[in-house]
């Protein structure tokens, strides 16, 4: 177990990284699809097996299937970099690297190397999930079908004029 | 055994990833793909406290999360596609009309 | 509980190792003599014809649009028909509040026209 999570994690941030640095928006798109399955297994690893599966399905699989095609329909080429700030360019990668370990500081600060409360992991299949998101959280679900809503009209309303 | 720290870490590491794709990035097309690098470092934070509480609520987020992000993908793409039409142009530095 | 993902981890090492050793074994043994008709485009047998990034029609945005919209839905329905006899008439209510919610997003998009694909 623990080594495939090193594994994944390393993939996860290498493909992350990959997203960033690629000039072709295509290959960021396919890095990114790398990043969600790693991060289905990180989770499959956590125990939330629904959420994987969720995670692959919805993300992978439909979130990226529409990237993808709006990088076909507007034909995005290769991005020239800009020079505009050069303040930028010397100071962005201290200035990264002090927001990073402040993070990973503020993170290890809050749980020494031994927290880990139980061994045992959470029961979350579709079964627990369907549990607890049916009865503890029905008004929350009952809003994201408005968003939804909402979300088609807008997308139908800005893209319905022919391109 | 994983302890929960380094889920923690692997979180910050891809939200770090994230900042610097929407910062330095022209291509709109991309500095939405990082937005989903950010959100995907959110929920990784919450499947992990999840198994740290002994509590599925966190999943629970992070599924509303992901439908969050759904949603946030099909309108941001109808606004890059809107914005396509009438700028002719993906890239966020040349989309400065409001700037003086 | 891992027991049952172990195919899955072992589905996943084969074809890692069967693309690895396809793609390693005809580009390490493999003869190349490269031509120009060899490394234009197959396009079933015809000349390639302009660029291949032309761009698209916008149907295809308003398709995957729909095909979140529904895969979202069913993302929501899997969990609910586990639970769905304990919870009872309570969870029928709820998820017919939702697909009524969202039907009216589907017949939106009918009338406008966004699944004509001529238009």
């Amino acid at each position: 177990m623990a080594p495939l999570f090193y594994i994944f994690a390393v993939l996860a941030i290498l493909a992350a990284l990959s997203v960033v640095l690629q000039r072709t928006p295509v290959y960021s798109a396919l890095s990114l699809i790398v990043v969600l399955c790693s991060l289905a297994v990180v989770y499959l690893l956590l125990g939330a097996e629904f959420l994987a599966v969720i995670q692959v399905i919805i993300y992978a699989g439909a979130i990226m299937v529409l990237f993808v095609l709006v990088i076909m329909l507007l034909n995005a080429r290769q991005e020239t970099p800009s020079d505009r700030s050069r303040l930028a360019r010397w100071l962005g990668a201290p200035l990264l690297l002090v927001f990073l370990g402040e993070l990973l500081f503020a993170v290890w600060e809050r749980f020494p190397a031994a927290t880990t409360r139980a061994a045992a992991l959470p029961d979350a299949g579709p079964r627990a999930v369907g549990a607890l998101l049916f009865r503890s959280y029905v008004l929350p679900f009952e809003v994201t079908s408005i968003l939804i809503l909402v979300a088609v009209l807008g997308a139908v309303v800005l893209a319905k004029k022919r391109l | 055994m994983i302890p929960t720290h380094y889920y923690l870490f692997l979180g910050a590491a891809l939200f770090t990833i994230g900042v610097v794709g929407v910062l330095t990035r022209r291509n709109i097309i991309v500095i939405l793909m990082s937005i989903e690098l950010i959100l995907n470092a959110v929920n990784i934070n919450l499947v992990a406290f999840s198994r740290y509480f002994q509590a599925v609520d966190g999943q629970v987020f992070a599924i509303f999360v992901i439908t969050d992000a759904a949603a946030e993908a099909a309108v941001g793409l109808g606004l890059i596609i809107a914005l396509f039409r009438n700028k002719e142009t993906v890239n966020a530095d040349e989309i400065d009309l409001l700037k003086w | 509980m891992f027991g049952s993902y172990l195919p899955i981890l072992v589905h996943f090492v084969v074809v890692v190792v069967v693309a690895g050793a396809i793609m390693g074994l005809s580009a390490w043994v493999g003869v190349k003599r490269p031509s120009r008709e060899k490394l234009s485009p197959y396009e079933c047998g015809i000349t390639p014809v302009g660029d291949a990034r032309g761009r698209f029609s916008i149907s295809f945005y308003l398709v995957g649009m729909l095909f979140i919209l529904f895969d979202v839905e069913i993302a929501f329905l899997f969990p609910w028909a586990v639970v769905y006899r304990s919870l009872g008439w309570f969870g029928f209510i709820e998820m017919f509040l939702y697909i009524v919610i969202l039907l009216a997003g589907y017949l939106y998009i009918w009338k406008k026209g966004a699944l004509d694909w001529t238009r």
